[in-house]
């Protein structure tokens, strides 16, 4: 197994994804820390700019939740 | 003032300073071991001997005790003195070999092993200990002998009852030699201890002048008078040398102020049980008997064990965790609590839960209980989670916890529901302790002459729940029967709105207008950010390393300001910033914390304060997204946080000042719902001055209420239902709309447009705050051949026949009542509340009108919360016979010969028995009037059981998380006439701090066009939810046709931003700039 890691870039939305990753945290949730989040106010708000630009800044992955 | 040099350089001192003090504030280091603030300096360590040059010789002083004069030379660092301070350390050393602080001083000065004989003493002789011991007043210790045999003692080396234990003198103590046990055993005859700390319960001491606790509102410290040595002796007061703005005035007495009030209210709140009187239970004698409040403590992150479970005996981490539920709740054979204190199943399960997660093994709770009360909202839930966790729960009552002896485990035995015999273990055992009233409130209620229940709470109506008995005298909280948080919430709101509708006309006669501070113009600024990392006791701190956080952030760009605080969001740190912002002349600020969805406001306001514009600021959330999420990785963890802070730092450098609009508030108000709750709602914004319209889809007001017979207390409802109709109907503020639906609602907080549709007839309708109050509905039952057979009713259909005194109720021989009809029960997993009250107060009403009646209550748990305590136990006296089944094995009732036959298994003879009625009343549960047309007219929530979605469970009990939109009644959970009185007035209340604002401001970080850019395709306008978009004007002067947005009604979602095609709109505080800011931060650019 290859102990590789993606780097994750998330766009939260504030109203549901974003309070949803206070619960986990609330909860005491774990999960791994290869994750940065950006708060948007709402998906609606998600441009496909804000995607490519996170790949190219060497995101593996964009996960765009809301 | 007076000059002389130190060190080559030209100094000043006043009169009478000594030298160490003068180059202390000069920056220059003098050792010192004998020296103290407080004290008279007294040469003793000689450690602080510097060179003076008196103009014609050169001398060696003590430092700490040598008075400046004008003219003098000082030299602190020569050769001599050096070699000074090093020969006096050598033999001090040589005295006592052993004390760390003499090991790293010689290790300082390159001394091996002392030329000079080893002693082994641990006194240097340096007298700080006697000097203190004589600045408390006190004298209790002093340098006895002479030359070598000078030793600190006691007169005639006997343990002293001069001493009083206070510490002072091993707290000062540089090497050691001093301790607390040393006090214990050789100095002091009192026996020591520690001033246990209310907060902590007790596991921990603090000191005699305190911060109660870290959030303590004002965070003053306090000087405890009771422990405090110079209320005792008039010595001490060293305090008062450490403050810097001598704030310590011991003088100071309680003073009596008189104020005019209209109006009081009584929030004097509860006292935990003590369980020290109870033997059996051992609490006072066994550390690892503890009450709920201390497990509390020891599950909180700030409380003594740094909220590691351990046990307190011997920190062991327990693996058997019980917890005894009614300690002095439901007892009066051992207290005089006959009632049920309302909160403990409840905290009981939440403590158990809690605790295993914070066990990293898997650790065994149980619960020992007679009746399991979950009866909040999502409560039973809950309940059903922890058993699906594992917390076992035992139904019986436990009588003795007998120590283990030989080690410090508990035993105890109980007889299970089978009716065997248990013995079992438990390394520690919690005893989840009542509310009771203190008996000093007692005594205040007798001095306000106000009325008291017989467990001490006050006395309430039911129709008037927060009034007491006498006028203009208001009560909430537990002193007005025990409660939990969001009752309590409910219930202050209410007392607010029961104040403020007596003293309406007095609205606004005393208001002081606040400061307003201008704000600063940033405009074209470079950059100065500010950023402050959080702490947050240590559940930042205990994972993320703070202060590499900290530094970090002092790397990156435009950063001028760096700090971490323990508690960000508390007072004083607010207060702090605020003068940080303004000396450092920040201009943007960053909070490394906790959640922005909850914190952001509080700093936003502390940038207010400080002449910022509120949206120059930015959060990053290092506790919720990161320490709480990765607390086994704290490096990584750390590199999170540090990635986080570059982020918001690279962003919050790109934020400008918005500006926010104002708009006005509708003054009229709408509530949907004309029962009990929507009907109190109408009267409380009445009478405080508003017009109102009480919308009712019946053809009459009242609702459910006009189908109930009479209170717990005995008042007949329908009576006390007319005078509320009656006052309804009278008062001209309220405009009473029957048979009408809301069919439309449009607008926002403030100003909402809405359709009332009445048959044919339609009205449109203005207002700025809408309380929903659509009420319930009881459940027609589907088991128990109900509707097959006149003999089997619901609870209501019983309360009609009583209300029409039907002769037949008095010819019964046998009545069943069958509980939790359709309640707790996987396709509606929540307890209607009020049923078991209900039907027990029916019971008794039965047994009223014929004694000879035999009625059965068939029940799964009893859950009479607070003092309807009494009435279960009234009903067992009049010879009501309870029985209990659970949801697997429910009664079974069948129809034969005309004669309805019940079977259920009898819980304590643990044998199916059949019992034939005359009447069976199912006690069915209350359904919610489901209106998803109403959730999306204002867009509210529903819940998973179709009950409306408060804004917060606890603290926003009567509101929705929409702006302008409350809530009451059984719409938000089931409750029994005086809770929905209250919420009534409390969603009055809420409602009434927006509407007495007359003007609210909206959101900075809304959308705006670009009209050059602009293409007028008309995405945005018929994309946005919100209608904020719209075309500008074809005959206009100036960029007609193309888009604008009304910031009024943005929300701020951005939809538009991101379907423009032409690019033409930006959100304001998500700017594309900035959110590019945030991706291109995200990895290092090193």
């Amino acid at each position: 197994m290859s102990d590789w890691e993606p780097k994750i870039v998330s766009f939260l939305c504030n109203w549901c994804s974003y309070g949803a990753a206070d619960l986990a945290g609330v909860s005491r949730m774990e999960y791994p820390a290869n994750i940065r989040v950006i708060r948007i106010p709402c998906t609606g708000r998600m441009s496909p700019k804000f995607a490519l630009a996170a790949l190219r800044e060497g995101a593996d992955a964009v996960w765009v939740s809301g | 003032m007076i000059t002389f040099k130190l060190n080559g350089k030209t100094v000043q001192g006043e009169e009478g300073q000594y030298i160490l003090q003068v180059a202390e504030k000069a920056g220059v280091e003098i050792p010192t071991l004998c020296h103290h603030k407080a004290l008279e300096p007294a040469g003793m360590c000689r450690i602080c001997t510097v060179e003076l040059f008196d103009g014609r010789r050169t001398r060696f002083v003590t430092a700490c005790n040598y008075p400046i004069w004008e003219g003098m030379e000082v030299k602190t660092d020569t050769e001599a003195v050096h070699a000074g301070r090093k020969l006096i350390v050598e033999m001090l050393l040589a005295r006592c070999p052993e004390v760390p602080l003499l090991q790293n001083l010689a290790k300082e000065y390159g001394i091996g092993t002392p030329r000079f004989k080893l002693e082994n003493d641990t006194c240097i002789l340096c007298g700080l200990c006697t000097r203190m011991c004589e600045k408390m007043g006190n004298s209790a210790i002093s340098l006895t002998g002479r030359g070598v045999e000078m030793k600190v003692d006691t007169p005639f080396h006997l343990q002293t009852d001069v001493c009083m234990a206070c510490g002072a003198c091993a707290s000062v103590c540089p090497t050691g030699h001093i301790t607390l046990e040393k006090i214990r055993e050789v100095i002091s005859r009192r026996g020591s201890r520690l001033i246990p700390s209310e907060y902590d319960m007790g596991l921990k001491g603090r000191k005699p002048v305190y911060v109660p606790y870290a959030q303590a509102v004002p965070n003053t410290p306090a000087i405890d008078r009771d422990v405090c040595v110079h209320f005792k002796t008039g010595g001490c007061q060293v305090c008062t040398s450490f403050c810097g703005v001598d704030a310590i005035d011991h003088t100071m007495e309680d003073e009596i102020v008189e104020l005019d009030v209209g109006s009081i209210i009584l929030a004097p709140g509860f006292e935990p049980f003590d369980p020290s009187k109870f033997d059996s239970y051992n609490y006072a004698k066994h550390p690892n008997v503890i009450t709920s409040m201390e497990m509390e403590r020891i599950l909180s992150a700030s409380g003594p064990t740094g909220g590691h479970l351990v046990r307190l005996s011997d920190h062991k981490e327990p693996k058997k965790i019980a917890w005894f539920q009614c300690v002095g709740s439901r007892d009066l054979n051992r207290c005089d609590n006959a009632y049920c204190s309302s909160v403990c199943c409840m905290y009981a399960i939440k403590e158990a839960v809690i605790a295993k997660e914070h066990a990293p093994y898997d650790l065994d709770c149980a619960i020992f209980f007679m009746d399991m009360r979950t009866h909040g909202k999502d409560f039973e839930r809950f309940y059903d989670n922890a058993k699906a966790k594992g917390v076992r729960f035992i139904r019986s009552r436990v009588h003795t916890i007998d120590p283990v002896p030989g080690s410090d485990d508990l035993s105890i035995r109980y007889i299970t529901e089978k009716g065997e015999t248990v013995t079992e273990m438990f390394d520690q055992i919690v005893l989840s302790i009542g509310l009771q009233t203190d008996p000093e409130v007692v005594a205040m209620a007798n001095r306000l002459g106000i009325e008291l229940t017989p467990g001490n709470f006050c006395k309430t109506d039911t129709f008037m729940p927060v009034e007491t008995s006498r006028k203009g005298i208001y009560v909430c909280g537990a002193f007005q029967g025990p409660k939990d948080i969001p009752q309590s919430v409910v219930d202050a709101s209410a007392a607010a709105s029961a104040a403020g509708e007596i003293l309406a006309e007095a609205r606004n006669t005393l208001t002081k207008i606040p400061e307003i501070i201008p704000e600063t113009n940033v405009i074209g600024e470079r950059p100065r950010i500010g950023v402050f990392v959080c702490r947050c006791g240590i559940n930042i701190a205990g994972v993320v390393n703070v202060p590499e956080v900290r530094d970090y952030a002092g790397t990156l760009p435009y950063v001028e300001y760096i700090s971490d605080n323990l508690y960000s969001c508390a007072q004083d740190t607010q207060e702090t910033m605020t003068q940080i912002i303004k000396q450092k002349k920040l201009n943007r600020v960053v909070v490394a914390a906790c959640t922005p969805k909850t914190h952001e406001p509080l700093f936003q306001e502390t940038l207010i304060n400080a002449g910022l514009n509120k949206y120059l600021f930015e959060m990053c959330n290092i506790r919720n997204h990161d320490s709480w999420v990765h607390k086994n990785n704290p490096d990584l963890a750390t590199q999170k946080a540090k990635d986080l802070v570059r982020m918001a730092v690279s962003k919050v450098a790109l934020m400008q000042p918005l500006p926010e609009a104002e708009l006005n508030v509708n003054q009229t108000a709408l509530v949907i719902g004309g029962g009990i709750s929507g009907m109190t709602a109408a009267k409380s914004l009445a009478n405080q001055g508003y017009e109102t319209h009480l919308i009712e889809a019946g053809d009459r007001l009242g609702g459910n209420a006009r189908r109930i017979f009479k209170t717990v207390a005995g008042d007949l409802v329908k009576d006390k239902l007319a005078e509320l109709v009656q006052h309804i109907e009278g008062d001209d503020r309220i405009k009473i709309h029957l048979n009408t639906r809301l069919t439309s609602v449009e607008g926002f907080v403030g100003s909402f447009k809405s359709t009332l549709t009445a048959g044919d007839s339609i009205e449109e309708l203005e207002y700025g705050v809408a309380v929903v109050a659509t009420g319930g509905t009881a459940l027609k039952p589907e088991e128990y051949s109900y509707g097959q057979d006149p003999r089997i009713l619901t609870s209501l259909e019983l309360d009609e026949k009583f209300m029409a005194d039907d002769p037949g109720l008095k010819k019964i021989n046998s009545a069943v009542f069958i509980q939790c009809v359709g309640s707790r029960q996987p396709d509606r997993p929540y307890c209607s509340r009020v049923c078991c009250t209900h039907s027990i107060d029916n019971a008794l009403e039965l047994k009223k009108r014929n004694p000879d009646t035999d009625v059965f209550i068939l029940y799964r748990d009893i859950r009479t919360y607070g003092e309807r305590e009494y009435l279960y136990k009234e009903a067992r006296e009049a010879g009501v016979i309870f029985i209990r089944h659970d949801r697997d094995n429910k009664p079974q009732l069948r129809i034969e010969d005309d004669r309805i036959r019940i079977t259920v298994t009898d819980h304590v003879l643990q044998r199916p028995m059949e019992i034939t009625a005359d009447l069976v009343t199912l006690a069915s549960a209350i359904l919610p009037n489901k209106d998803e047309s109403l959730a999306q007219f204002f867009k509210v929530p529903l819940n998973d059981d179709n009950f409306f979605v408060e804004k917060h469970a606890k603290l926003g009990p009567s509101e929705f998380a929409t702006d302008g939109v409350f809530l009451c009644g059984l719409a938000h959970y089931p409750k029994p006439i005086d809770e929905a009185i209250a919420q009534g007035r409390a969603s009055a209340s809420r409602a009434i701090t927006l509407l007495a604002k007359k003007t609210i401001n909206t959101s900075g970080t809304v959308a705006e066009t670009e009209p050059a850019i602009c293409s007028s395709c008309g995405v945005c306008v018929s994309i946005c939810p919100y209608s904020a978009p719209s075309f500008i004007a074809a005959d206009a002067r100036m960029h007609a046709g193309k888009a604008q947005i009304n910031p009024v009604l943005c929300k701020g979602c951005g939809l538009c931003v991101a379907s423009c095609r032409s690019g033409a709109i930006r959100l304001k505080g998500f700017d594309n700039d900035q959110i590019f800011a945030q991706i291109f931060a995200m990895t290092e650019a090193v």
